[in-house]
């Protein structure tokens, strides 16, 4: 299992989980956010390219980042999900919180996520 | 225990679209253990029910596995998680126990998590992906059921 990768672009990061967003690799991914956060960064992005599943204990460390990233003034975003993550961040009322958009790659499989939905 | 850290080797009894598949496995009450439970389903079990039918499945399974080991067994190894599935194009079925004390499922079965809230989200996605939830009295053990003929994923 490889760790997860934030690559920076000054006051943007670019968050790629290890693996899946799930109970058993959230504690790693949790102590990589906090990192970015405590670093000062003004917009985090979390690339789920390379994410299949989310679970109940991934969705409640997304909110968690987003309260911290709110809480310093800054902007959590997570791109390029699959339309079944879309599916359940929808159902579970995540997108209300930041933005959730999927991968150029999946968008003509689509349509109705092409305008992610903005945090409330 | 096998070299993935199951306690025994998974069972998977595979038919044909129309016909059950069969998965059954036991592991130690860690979450390590459950992802190696769920490596073994989505091997078997992901091209049998396409997406997003394995999506729904694999989800339903994880937070009754999550639930089990976390709630149920405190993340005590010595204690033992048990899960059998059955599934087909049609309708699947998780069965989930610990050997823990069990929970108040009663208190928590209707219970939504405020909308800012870090925890808490495990029973809604029962709710919101599974078509019947049965605990038994205890609340050690979970039945769920998910028919896809309600469409492809009941969650919408």
């Amino acid at each position: 299992m490889t760790d997860t990768v934030i690559t920076w672009n000054d006051q943007e990061a670019i968050v790629h989980p290890a693996g899946d967003v799930v109970a058993a690799l959230v504690p790693e991914l949790r102590s990589a956010l906090r990192g970015a956060v405590a670093r000062g960064v003004r917009e985090m992005k979390i690339d789920f390219s390379g994410v299949e599943m989310v679970d109940s204990t991934g969705l409640g460390l997304l909110i968690s980042a987003h309260n911290s990233m709110s809480k310093a003034g800054g902007k959590l975003a997570v791109i390029n999900a699959s339309q079944e993550i879309l599916d359940l961040f929808r159902s579970m009322r995540i997108h209300q919180h930041f933005s959730v958009s999927p991968g150029t790659a999946r968008e003509k499989h689509t349509a109705l996520e092409t305008h992610p939905v903005e945090a409330q | 225990m096998t070299g993935n850290g199951l306690l025994s080797a998974p069972t998977l009894a595979a038919g044909g679209r129309q016909t059950d598949h069969e998965f059954r496995a036991a592991v130690p009450a860690c979450l390590d253990a459950v992802e190696d439970l769920l490596a073994d389903f989505r091997l078997g079990l992901k091209d049998v029910l396409g997406s997003p039918g394995y999506f729904s499945a694999e989800l339903l399974l994880r937070e009754a596995l999550t639930n089990a080991v976390v709630h149920g067994s405190r993340c005590d190894p010595v204690l033992i998680v048990r899960c059998a599935v059955r599934a087909n194009h049609k309708r699947l079925v998780i069965a989930v126990e610990d050997q823990g004390g069990g929970f108040d499922w009663r208190d928590a079965r209707e219970r939504e998590a405020e909308i800012s809230a870090c925890s808490g989200r495990g029973m809604e996605i029962f709710r919101k992906f599974a078509s019947r939830v049965r605990f038994n009295r205890r609340g050690n053990g979970v039945v769920i059921q998910k028919f896809f003929d309600e469409g492809v994923d009941a969650s919408q």
